[in-house]
């Protein structure tokens, strides 16, 4: 499970200061955690399709994590749940350093700047992700999920309806 | 006479009275200003101390190089870097900053650093490479693979105060205690004892000074020293003697012992590199021996120490034998205070002095990517404090990359010189490396002699773009998939186009030729110019400046019709922004120098964060990156499989402007971006198009940095049909030339090509390899 824990200094923070509105959602725990308890992390989906991706090529295998990454994701999970996020983010920009196209990545880092109240690049980043992850409709609804957390973040209601939209339709597949 | 006397008597009893109160007032007012003297003393030597102590420049890093299993390295990088970092080639490491190399094997202890996001400890590593990456990665006590290690970055320059003083500040506990006890031992033996002055010691030296009738002993104190050095000038007048004294005392009354001692151990002055004065033992360290304080031998710490007495007089880069006696009373001195054992001490100076060549060392490294580096910082921070905070600045800087980058621009333009007989050291250049995700700046060149800190190109050379700006004219159409798509047919017959003041504009193609109906990534894949202008004239120059400003360029463009063939002036860092938004399906990165600052004390001061930014449908980029993986393939960019492999997924685009004034080529793999541009500086020709001169000095670069990754995957909302290029239409069986193209879905042509003879859809995979669209 990663990152779970970031997403609780998120709404005590928001309670402090007032802001109940995106937090209510998550207290009655209808809304998922960043990446779901027990779940495998999503393989990253970063292979170049069978055609066009390069002249002549085969499909090229789906690598593994790297254990470096493996092992940076494991830190900025700990610094996560320990409230440092910003020694978070720099664990996975380390990690996307060398796995740059590795979408699980990105989406750890819209969920640390999601927990920052850095609505704007959370969405940005999210969408990062879901580009680098065609077809893989479970972390791009994970992705929905967090743009939709982050346009509300933002007091943008309508915006955050249209993601969640996508989200069931995304999930109807 | 008596009343006389009595008067006189008066008088003189009053003179008294008035000389006593003179007297008890000139005393109270000497008291007084001695007193006001004191404080004012007190709170100068207190103020100076508690406060900043020293103005220190900023210390600029590069990357730290992260090592692990599966890294593209070979083991001639691992031993630049090593080499870069001054870790010292023994047989077997015992201690940091030790290497022992075995062919493709290296026994590393890594030094601890302290980096941005926290301190890493010192490891003991075995890396074993093969080819060109790490295969293995084990701890070297238990043999048990490491995931990730980070070694201590390269420094790569420092940013100066005008004052012209250094300091690698050390604290007391990372000093080594043989340095500590030597220093006290030879210096001043009573140091924890006195209370700032030695009244014996002073005396002896009067007496001294006496005999010999001048000044030749000191007499001081560590504290004394320090308050000297500290404090005041350089003149041995009697005041100043009283004034150190003073001090002294107050700063004992003040402050601890160590606290002193370490001010003293950053103070001291140990020696002069050329204009700069070296302060401290911590920058004499790698002054003298290049490698930090901690990792010193006894007789090189004896050295030091040694020093202290004159710097000048017993310099062994001048006066070995000097350095080498005085080295040896020092280790004398260590054996007398049983710091070392006898046998230590004669082994000690049996050594030679160990000391380093001296080079001129060009202040900064990397003249180039720190004014890059300077630039950003200067958006954030004032001038005095860039210099003089001592802020720690750890850059996006790849030394490896930068390395090779100078060295091709070098070789190639010399090459080129030679080759088409252009006079020798006419031709500039200026590259841009960065990775593409990320933005970050890898490596930069401002001129073709990297060392040279003069005019960079590379940031402020606004040079004629040409063809190097065309992706934005295709990208702006295929955002239109209704009306665009790659195998829209474009026409490259002749153009005239009336301006509505009645000047006329006829571009011509470089190749002087008009070729017909072409589908839109051939147009793109050749560069030509006519049908490339009418494309820009059907979308106008409003949306396609609009599309130059969300890929990045932040410049004000002039709607001119030869805008579309790049009649508009750029730098090689805005040209490289536009580009890594292409590269990274259309995700603007801001172009990164910094990664963060900290303070003097490793308190971070600012994070430059990943940023991205939404600003091209990954569809379209798509599809845009497509025809640049053509134009190497079988446009303008061929000749770059001449020398890369065939694997290597390149996509790319050339320019050249009017009277080949300016060669220009952009290209991305995987991973990498680069753009580079040669030119000369008084805008003549070069006899160069894009092809035959910056592409040539970017197939040189990746030849050396290699890359396997492949570009943009193809994007959601994305499909691929086959199409018979001659008509732009679907293609089945029959067609004999037919290609496989990507599409916006569903804006694909639906009409069937003449030569599909119906009904069987194309089963073989198309052949990419092709010589396509002639």
């Amino acid at each position: 499970m990663i990152f779970r824990g970031v997403l609780i200094p998120v709404c005590s923070g928001m309670l402090v200061a007032g802001l109940l509105g995106g937090c209510t959602g998550m207290a009655g725990g209808q809304r998922p955690p960043v990446v779901e308890q027990g779940t495998q992390m999503p393989r990253p989906v970063n292979q170049p399709g069978v055609r066009g991706a390069g002249p002549g090529e085969s499909p090229a295998s789906v690598t593994a994590q790297p254990p470096a990454v493996l092992a940076l994701l494991s830190r900025a999970e700990d610094q996560a749940n320990a409230g440092d996020l910003a020694a978070a983010s720099t664990s996975l920009e380390r990690a996307i350093r060398i796995d740059s196209r590795n979408p699980v990545l990105w989406h750890h880092l819209a969920s640390v700047r999601l927990a920052e109240g850095e609505y704007v690049q959370a969405e940005q980043l999210a969408a990062k992700s879901n580009s680098l992850a065609p077809g893989n409709h479970a972390l791009q609804a994970r992705n929905w999920q967090l743009i939709a957390e982050a346009r509300r973040g933002r007091g943008d209601r309508s915006g955050a309806g249209v993601a969640e939209q996508r989200i069931r339709t995304l999930t109807r597949h | 006479m008596a009343r006389r006397k009595q008067r006189r008597r008066r008088k003189s009893r009053r003179k008294a009275v008035r000389h006593r109160s003179l007297w008890t007032r000139s005393i109270v007012i000497a008291a007084l200003l001695l007193a006001g003297y004191l404080v004012y003393l007190d709170f100068h030597v207190r103020q100076q101390f508690d406060g900043k102590r020293w103005s220190l420049p900023a210390r600029v890093y590069a990357r730290p190089l992260e090592l692990y299993a599966g890294l593209v390295l070979t083991s001639g990088q691992l031993a630049a870097e090593l080499s870069a970092l001054n870790y010292q080639p023994v047989a077997a490491p015992r201690q940091a900053g030790q290497v022992a190399r075995n062919r493709d094997t290296f026994h590393i202890i890594t030094r601890p650093f302290v980096h941005a996001d926290g301190r890493e400890a010192s490891s003991n590593i075995r890396v074993s490479i093969a080819g060109d990456r790490i295969v293995q990665l084990d701890d070297a006590n238990s043999g048990r693979p490491l995931s990730l290690v980070r070694l201590d970055p390269v420094m790569v320059g420092s940013f100066y105060p005008s004052l012209n003083e250094d300091r690698v500040l050390v604290r007391l506990e990372d000093v080594p205690p043989l340095l500590t006890r030597a220093l006290i031992d030879v210096e001043d033996r009573h140091f924890y004892t006195h209370h700032g002055i030695a009244p014996l010691s002073i005396a002896r030296a009067l007496l001294a000074n006496i005999r010999a009738g001048s000044v030749v002993q000191g007499g001081s104190t560590l504290t004394q020293q320090l308050v000297k050095n500290f404090y005041l000038s350089n003149e041995r007048t009697l005041t100043r003697k009283l004034n150190e004294a003073i001090m002294a005392l107050m700063l004992e009354w003040h402050y601890g012992k160590d606290e002193i001692l370490e001010a003293y151990m950053n103070e001291v002055y140990l020696g002069q590199d050329g204009q700069r004065a070296v302060h401290g033992f911590g920058l004499a360290s790698h002054f003298y021996f290049e490698r930090p304080l901690p990792e010193l031998t006894a007789e090189q710490i004896a050295l030091l120490v040694g020093l202290v007495k004159g710097p000048s007089y017993y310099n062994p880069r001048r006066h070995a034998e000097r350095a080498r006696s005085r080295r040896n009373l020092v280790l004398d001195v260590m054996g007398d205070g049983n710091l070392l054992t006898a046998a230590q001490v004669s082994q000690a100076k049996s050594r030679k002095l160990g000391v380093v060549p001296y080079r001129k060392k060009a202040l900064n490294t990397f003249p180039a990517f720190l004014e890059l580096v300077r630039r950003q910082l200067e958006r954030d921070y004032r001038e005095e404090d860039i210099t003089s905070e001592g802020l720690r600045i750890f850059t996006t800087l790849d030394p490896q990359v930068q390395w090779q980058l100078e060295q091709v621009i070098d070789r190639r333009l010399s090459g080129l010189e030679k080759a088409h007989g252009i006079q020798a050291d006419s031709l500039q250049s200026a590259a841009v490396v960065i990775s593409i995700q990320g933005g970050e700046v890898l490596a930069l060149a401002g001129d073709r002699h990297a060392r040279f800190a003069g005019f960079n190109r590379a940031l402020n050379a606004r040079r004629q773009v040409g063809s190097v700006i065309k992706p934005a004219v295709y990208l702006t159409a295929l955002e239109q998939p209704d009306k665009y798509t790659l195998a829209t047919l474009l026409d490259d017959d002749p153009l005239t186009w009336t301006a509505p003041n009645g000047t006329t504009w006829s571009p011509n193609n470089y190749d002087r030729q008009f070729h017909g109906k072409v589908p839109l990534v051939s147009a793109l894949a050749h560069s030509y110019n006519v049908a490339t202008a009418r494309l820009g004239l059907a979308l106008g120059l409003k949306p396609i400046i609009a599309t130059l400003q969300r890929l990045g360029i932040d410049h004000d463009f002039k709607p001119y019709p030869s805008l579309v063939l790049g009649a508009t002036e750029l730098t090689p860092l805005q040209v490289t922004q536009m580009y890594q938004t292409l590269a990274s399906g259309g995700f603007r990165a801001p172009l990164r120098a910094i990664r963060a600052v900290l303070a003097a004390d490793g308190e971070p001061l600012q994070s430059y964060p990943l940023r991205v930014k939404a600003a091209i449908k990954p569809a379209a980029v798509y599809l845009v990156t497509a025809a640049l993986r053509q134009v190497v393939r079988n446009g303008t960019g061929r000749a770059l499989y001449q020398v890369l492999p065939e694997n290597m997924d390149i996509a790319g685009k050339t320019g050249t402007t009017d009277n080949l004034r300016d060669s220009w080529f952009a290209g991305y793999t995987g991973e990498r971006l680069a753009v580079v541009w040669v030119g000369r500086d008084d805008n003549r020709s070069t006899g160069l198009t894009g092809s035959s001169g910056a592409m040539l000095v970017w197939r040189d670069l990746f030849a050396r940095l290699g890359d396997s990754g492949r570009l943009q995957a193809p994007a959601e909302g994305t499909e691929f049909l086959a199409i018979d290029p001659a008509t732009g239409l679907q293609a089945d069986s029959g067609c004999r030339d037919a290609v496989e193209l990507p599409f916006i879905q569903g804006s694909g042509p639906v009409e069937m090509a003449p030569c599909a003879r119906g009904g069987s859809p194309l089963q073989r995979p198309v052949d990419w390899f092709k010589e396509l669209f002639k």
